[in-house]
């Protein structure tokens, strides 16, 4: 069943340790992975990375052949990375890189390595932290609680559709567009109809999660020329399934719900600040006290939250 | 008559529900605080115990009811009375999808909105909702009564069995296989018996009772277009 939450502060503040809490609270509906993509301080010039290797054992080579993508793309690290391990044989990798030429075309050859070492996240301000586990024990490894932002998305996810692998957890960045990041609850019945549309385009996905998918389709109805809100409406009427879905870009959070109304989604707004989840219990985590619950609970839904009263033209 | 209070905070619902079960043998009064939206809250509840919960609840809060009156202070979250027997609940704010889903019997009263789906399958009591009822309310509801004094959402009374849909205020829309018929007086005087105890008559109301169309009960090839409709 999975669960989802979206959390929008005023200003930079402690958004890792809210979505740690938000999906804590949601962990009954899928302990199989968990996953956060958070907005920081945007970088004036070049992106950060986070992402995973496969095989610790081939950690340093692998790390090698990526950083020559890099340079074959007039880029390079910033520094050096940040590596996290534990016992399982993946581990994870946090980079700061210049500016390649062309990001599409230097995605497109970094995907080549797929198979040995995967960006999950690429943008000037977003960073998706996704592994297997709990809220807390992700939240634990990667420090999540320390993350510092002003919005972001949580996820729990019960694997149904696609294997419980640290890389087809939530969130999903859309690559190759940078700072795009989606979290979804649900099904979607016509995904390899779409896949196989979106392949034909050029885009390419890494896991056989339908929620990959979305991430970019939405993101390529806006690249045609539409609006956030546009898309996420066209989306209802387009895509099959039963689903709620929220997608972010550094001006805020869009969601859709489809034309079933099977999937909740539950918002507290308060002083410029909002979150919302699958289930009210989790949102009552950061507004514990009495106050005005939107139930989205209806179907065919679209919904536009601004941080800093932005708007989500992106 | 004194009260007995219990503390929900962030305690275990199993440890919350027992201590709730052994208060109503006390014959008190029970209210249940710092409630946060707990999922599962007085689920299974006897016959003749009197409880408040004061705040919000989240999903199967009074489920499987057998007898006790029920008071949600504020909203209550999916399912609320899923499954209940008999009693009274009463939600003092807007009931979340699926209220008094399958319920066999007793009366769920929602003094705000209900969300999609309410009354699914019930097989029996009365579902009041002062405000309105959401998308595909009354589906496939096999007995008992759904009383909307605001208006119904699209796709009202969807595949209904013998369950009615009454509402006073603007449909949506209808679902599949549904007639909507004038009810006739004494068909009133009993939805006003249900709305009575609850101080809720008001004979100004132009109400739209939903039944089935029957279509779909039985599948026959000379009527197969009704089965396409869905």
């Amino acid at each position: 069943m999975c669960g989802i939450a979206g959390r929008i502060l005023n200003a930079p503040g402690t958004v890792g340790r809210d979505l740690v809490a938000l999906m804590a609270a949601q962990e009954h509906r899928g302990a199989d992975s968990t996953g956060f993509a958070v907005y920081g301080a945007p970088m004036d010039a070049g992106y950060v990375l986070r992402g995973m290797g496969f095989d610790k054992a081939q950690m340093d080579g692998d790390l090698e052949l990526f950083r020559a993508t890099l340079k074959d793309h007039g880029a390079d690290l910033m520094g050096d990375p940040s590596i996290i391990t534990d016992a399982n044989k993946h581990y994870c990798f946090r980079m700061e890189i210049s500016d390649p030429r062309d990001l599409a075309a230097w995605v497109k050859d970094t995907d080549e390595l797929s198979g040995r070492i995967e960006v999950q996240s690429c943008g000037r301000s977003l960073e998706i932290v996704k592994d297997i586990g709990g809220s807390e024990e992700v939240g634990e490894k990667h420090k999540v609680h320390d993350m510092i932002g002003t919005h972001g998305l949580g996820h729990a996810r019960l694997a149904t559709e696609s294997s419980v692998l640290p890389n087809a957890s939530h969130p999903f960045w859309a690559r190759p567009f940078s700072d795009v990041a989606i979290v979804h609850n649900g099904q979607i019945t016509d995904y390899f109809t779409w896949r196989d549309k979106l392949q034909r385009q050029g885009y390419r996905f890494l896991t056989e999660n339908d929620s990959e998918l979305i991430a970019v389709w939405v993101s390529d109805q806006m690249k045609q020329g539409l609006s956030m809100e546009q898309a996420l409406r066209k989306s209802i009427h387009s895509i099959d399934g039963v689903f709620t879905f929220m997608i972010t870009t550094p001006d805020g959070i869009g969601f859709a719900k489809d034309r079933f109304a099977m999937k909740p989604l539950v918002v507290i707004e308060q002083a410029g600040e909002l979150a919302a989840a699958t289930e009210e219990q989790a949102v009552r985590t950061v507004f514990p006290d009495e106050c005005e619950v939107i139930n989205h609970d209806g179907p065919s839904l679209v919904g536009i939250w601004g941080v800093g009263n932005r708007s989500m033209a992106a | 008559m004194s009260e007995i209070v219990i503390e929900v905070g962030k305690r275990h619902i199993r440890e919350i529900n027992e201590e709730i079960q052994d208060a109503c043998k006390s014959g008190k009064p029970i209210r249940v605080v710092d409630t946060l939206s707990r999922h599962n809250l007085g689920v299974g509840l006897p016959d003749g115990a009197d409880i408040t919960f004061e705040g919000s609840v989240g999903y199967y809060c009074g489920g499987l009811n057998t007898g006790s009156n029920v008071r949600i202070e504020r909203n209550s979250g999916w399912a609320t009375g899923e499954g209940m027997a008999k009693g009274h609940i009463e939600v003092g704010g807007r009931a979340g999808m699926s209220c008094g889903a399958a319920m066999i019997g007793g009366t769920i009263h929602v003094k705000g909105d209900a969300g999609p789906r309410c009354g699914v399958a019930m097989k029996g009591g009365n579902i009041v909702v002062e405000g309105t009822i959401g998308y595909q309310s009354g589906f496939m509801a096999h007995a008992g009564k759904i009383i909307a004094l605001g208006g119904a959402g699209e796709s009202c009374a969807d595949a209904l069995w013998e369950g009615e849909v009454w509402v006073a205020g603007p449909v949506e829309s209808l679902g599949v296989d549904v007639n909507v018929i004038e009810p006739t007086a004494e068909e009133v005087a009993e939805v006003d018996a249900i709305l009575e105890p609850l101080g809720l008559v008001d004979s100004s109301r132009d109400w739209r009772k939903m039944v089935s169309g029957q279509r779909l009960w039985y599948f026959e090839a000379r009527d197969a277009s009704a089965w396409l409709m869905i």
